[in-house]
């Protein structure tokens, strides 16, 4: 443990002297620190003050019953862990007192060693309550913080067209807008299209997060997948002078999936592909089924990704900035959602990327295996199987 | 002599069109994409006013930028320069964000939501620096 941490604090409650003395040599010793209090009252105001990670409670004291210091203490901070010490050991009372939300009892007489297994114990809960609401927090600082976010990025386009047309109307006024409204009004179709286009993406996200894919397992051929991709793209690759080529296998590359969610992966990677190469690069996909795997890459000559953005680039809304970027569209989302997609099938994605020469995306995904009962077309496959064991 | 705006802003189509509507109204507009960009013109060109944007790329950087410029030593020279911050973010969930407690507790001349509002933007930059200056104030 670090200096910087204190010890755990602990407060022992009890009427009985000698109780309270060897209690807190036994909790010095194990290197806590420990307050003792001889009554209710005066130990529910040292809970207050000390704000202890523990509270040992003799059960039968005068004055405030140790059942009424259990809901005390748990109203000044429900997560400190409370024992309760009982002279009577019944089950009845110790039920009573987990029933108050005691964590455990401890049946006079008890050993040294007994009261520090239940505080090692209690200490370890206390632990794992305090880091699970740590982590509750973060969870909805994000989340909220999330929603702020996405609001401003549908926003920001959305903006930029007001404000051109808004301009334009002004300018228009003064009849200063001639030269400038083709440019401008197209512009406004670009960034319309974008604010689309995060759109659509989010509502992939959602989908995916939402766990529809996990329901949908069919049979899907990523041949047939990546060759209709590669047809809709034939265009576009055309008129940015990027070449696409593809070397996949004769036979089927079947996988469990979900169609559409493995359009939209494919697409995404062909897409960027196209959009981060250069003029008289290439798009090169292979594929290959190896030991019950289906693994895919995307290889590209573009711009390639630096390496300290490629931490980072599966990260929702990450976007590297830098000069061969900053005139390319795009949402940040799109390989979020590929490494989603991907995680969400069992499968994995990774890249290899060299600064100026391109990337290369590779994608695993379990192979679709055939139940038992089918037929033979299947045989090589589950000998590959069983080869790779 | 015109007055100089810096516009800070990394969306180009809002820049663009800004720029347009401000020198159409005879200020000069000088343009950065980022936090950074801007305070090295800041410090080298020396503006009239300042129009930032909050939110740049996936952070608050304004904020930065508007604490350099009113608090830190090193631009005690350009503490006197408005600042107006501008976002597209106007309410949210998380109530930390970026309206109440941090904009008020950095202390800018001024707050424009996005889209801007043509009127207002020339009221108030009129207001602050005029279009054009007789004599550098200082």
């Amino acid at each position: 443990m670090s200096e910087s941490v204190p010890a755990p604090m602990l407060v022992v409650i009890d009427d009985d002297y000698a109780m309270r003395l060897s209690c807190a040599k036994i909790l010095a010793k194990m290197g806590l620190r420990a307050e003792v209090f001889e009554d209710g009252a005066r130990g529910l105001n040292g809970v207050g003050t000390c704000k202890p990670d523990m509270v040992i409670v003799d059960l039968k004291m005068p004055g405030l019953s140790g059942m009424e210091v259990i809901s005390r203490v748990h109203e000044i901070d429900p997560q400190i862990v409370i024992v309760v010490i009982t002279g009577y050991a019944t089950i009845d009372t110790a039920v009573q007192a987990m029933k108050c939300g005691a964590y455990d009892f401890l049946p006079k007489p008890f050993s040294p060693d007994e009261l520090r297994l239940i505080v090692n114990r209690g200490l370890e809960r206390r632990r794992l309550a305090l880091e699970s609401q740590r982590h509750e927090i973060e969870q909805t600082m994000l989340k909220r913080r999330f929603v702020t976010f996405v609001s401003h990025q549908l926003r920001t386009p959305l903006a930029a067209v007001h404000q051109y047309l808004d301009v334009l109307k002004h300018l228009d006024q003064a009849g200063d807008a001639a030269v400038r409204r083709q440019e401008w009004l197209s512009r406004c179709l670009i960034r319309i299209e974008e604010l689309q286009q995060l759109i659509a993406d989010w509502l992939t996200l959602a989908r995916v997060e939402g766990g529809s894919l996990s329901h949908e397992r069919i049979n899907v051929d990523l041949n047939q997948i990546i060759a209709g991709i590669l047809k809709s793209y034939e265009q576009t690759a055309a008129a940015e002078n990027v070449f696409l080529e593809a070397y996949l296998p004769d036979e089927a590359l079947f996988v469990p999936g979900d169609r559409n969610c493995l359009n939209v992966l494919f697409d995404n990677l062909i897409a960027n592909g196209i959009k981060y190469n250069k003029p008289g690069g290439k798009v090169t996909i292979s594929g290959a089924k190896s030991r019950g795997e289906v693994v895919v890459a995307v290889a590209d000559t573009g711009i390639g990704i630096p390496e300290k953005y490629r931490p980072f680039l599966f990260e929702e809304f990450f976007r590297a900035k830098d000069e061969g970027t900053k005139r390319t569209a795009g949402t940040g989302l799109g390989l979020h959602i590929c490494k989603r997609i991907v995680s969400e099938m069992g499968g994995t994605i990774d890249v290899e990327s060299q600064a100026g020469a391109g990337s290369t995306f590779r994608v695993r995904l379990p192979a679709w295996r055939e139940p038992d009962t089918v037929g033979s077309q299947c045989d090589a496959e589950r000998q590959a199987n069983i080869d790779s064991r | 002599m015109r007055a100089k705006v810096l516009l800070i802003d990394d969306d180009a189509d809002f820049r663009v069109a800004v720029k347009s509507l401000l020198e159409s109204h005879g200020y000069a507009v000088l343009e950065a994409a980022s936090g950074h960009e801007g305070l090295q013109m800041v410090r080298e060109q020396k503006p009239d006013a300042i129009l930032l944007d909050i939110m740049m790329e996936t952070t608050t950087e304004g904020y930065g930028v508007t604490h350099s410029l009113k608090y830190r030593d090193e631009y005690a020279e350009f503490r006197h320069i408005p600042v107006f911050m501008i976002s597209s973010i106007t309410e949210s969930p998380d109530e930390r964000f970026p309206m109440s407690a941090e904009v008020e507790m950095i202390r800018p001349d001024g707050y424009l939501s996005k889209p801007l509002d043509i009127p207002e933007l020339l009221r108030v930059l009129e207001k602050t620096v005029g279009a054009t200056k007789g004599a550098v104030v200082r």
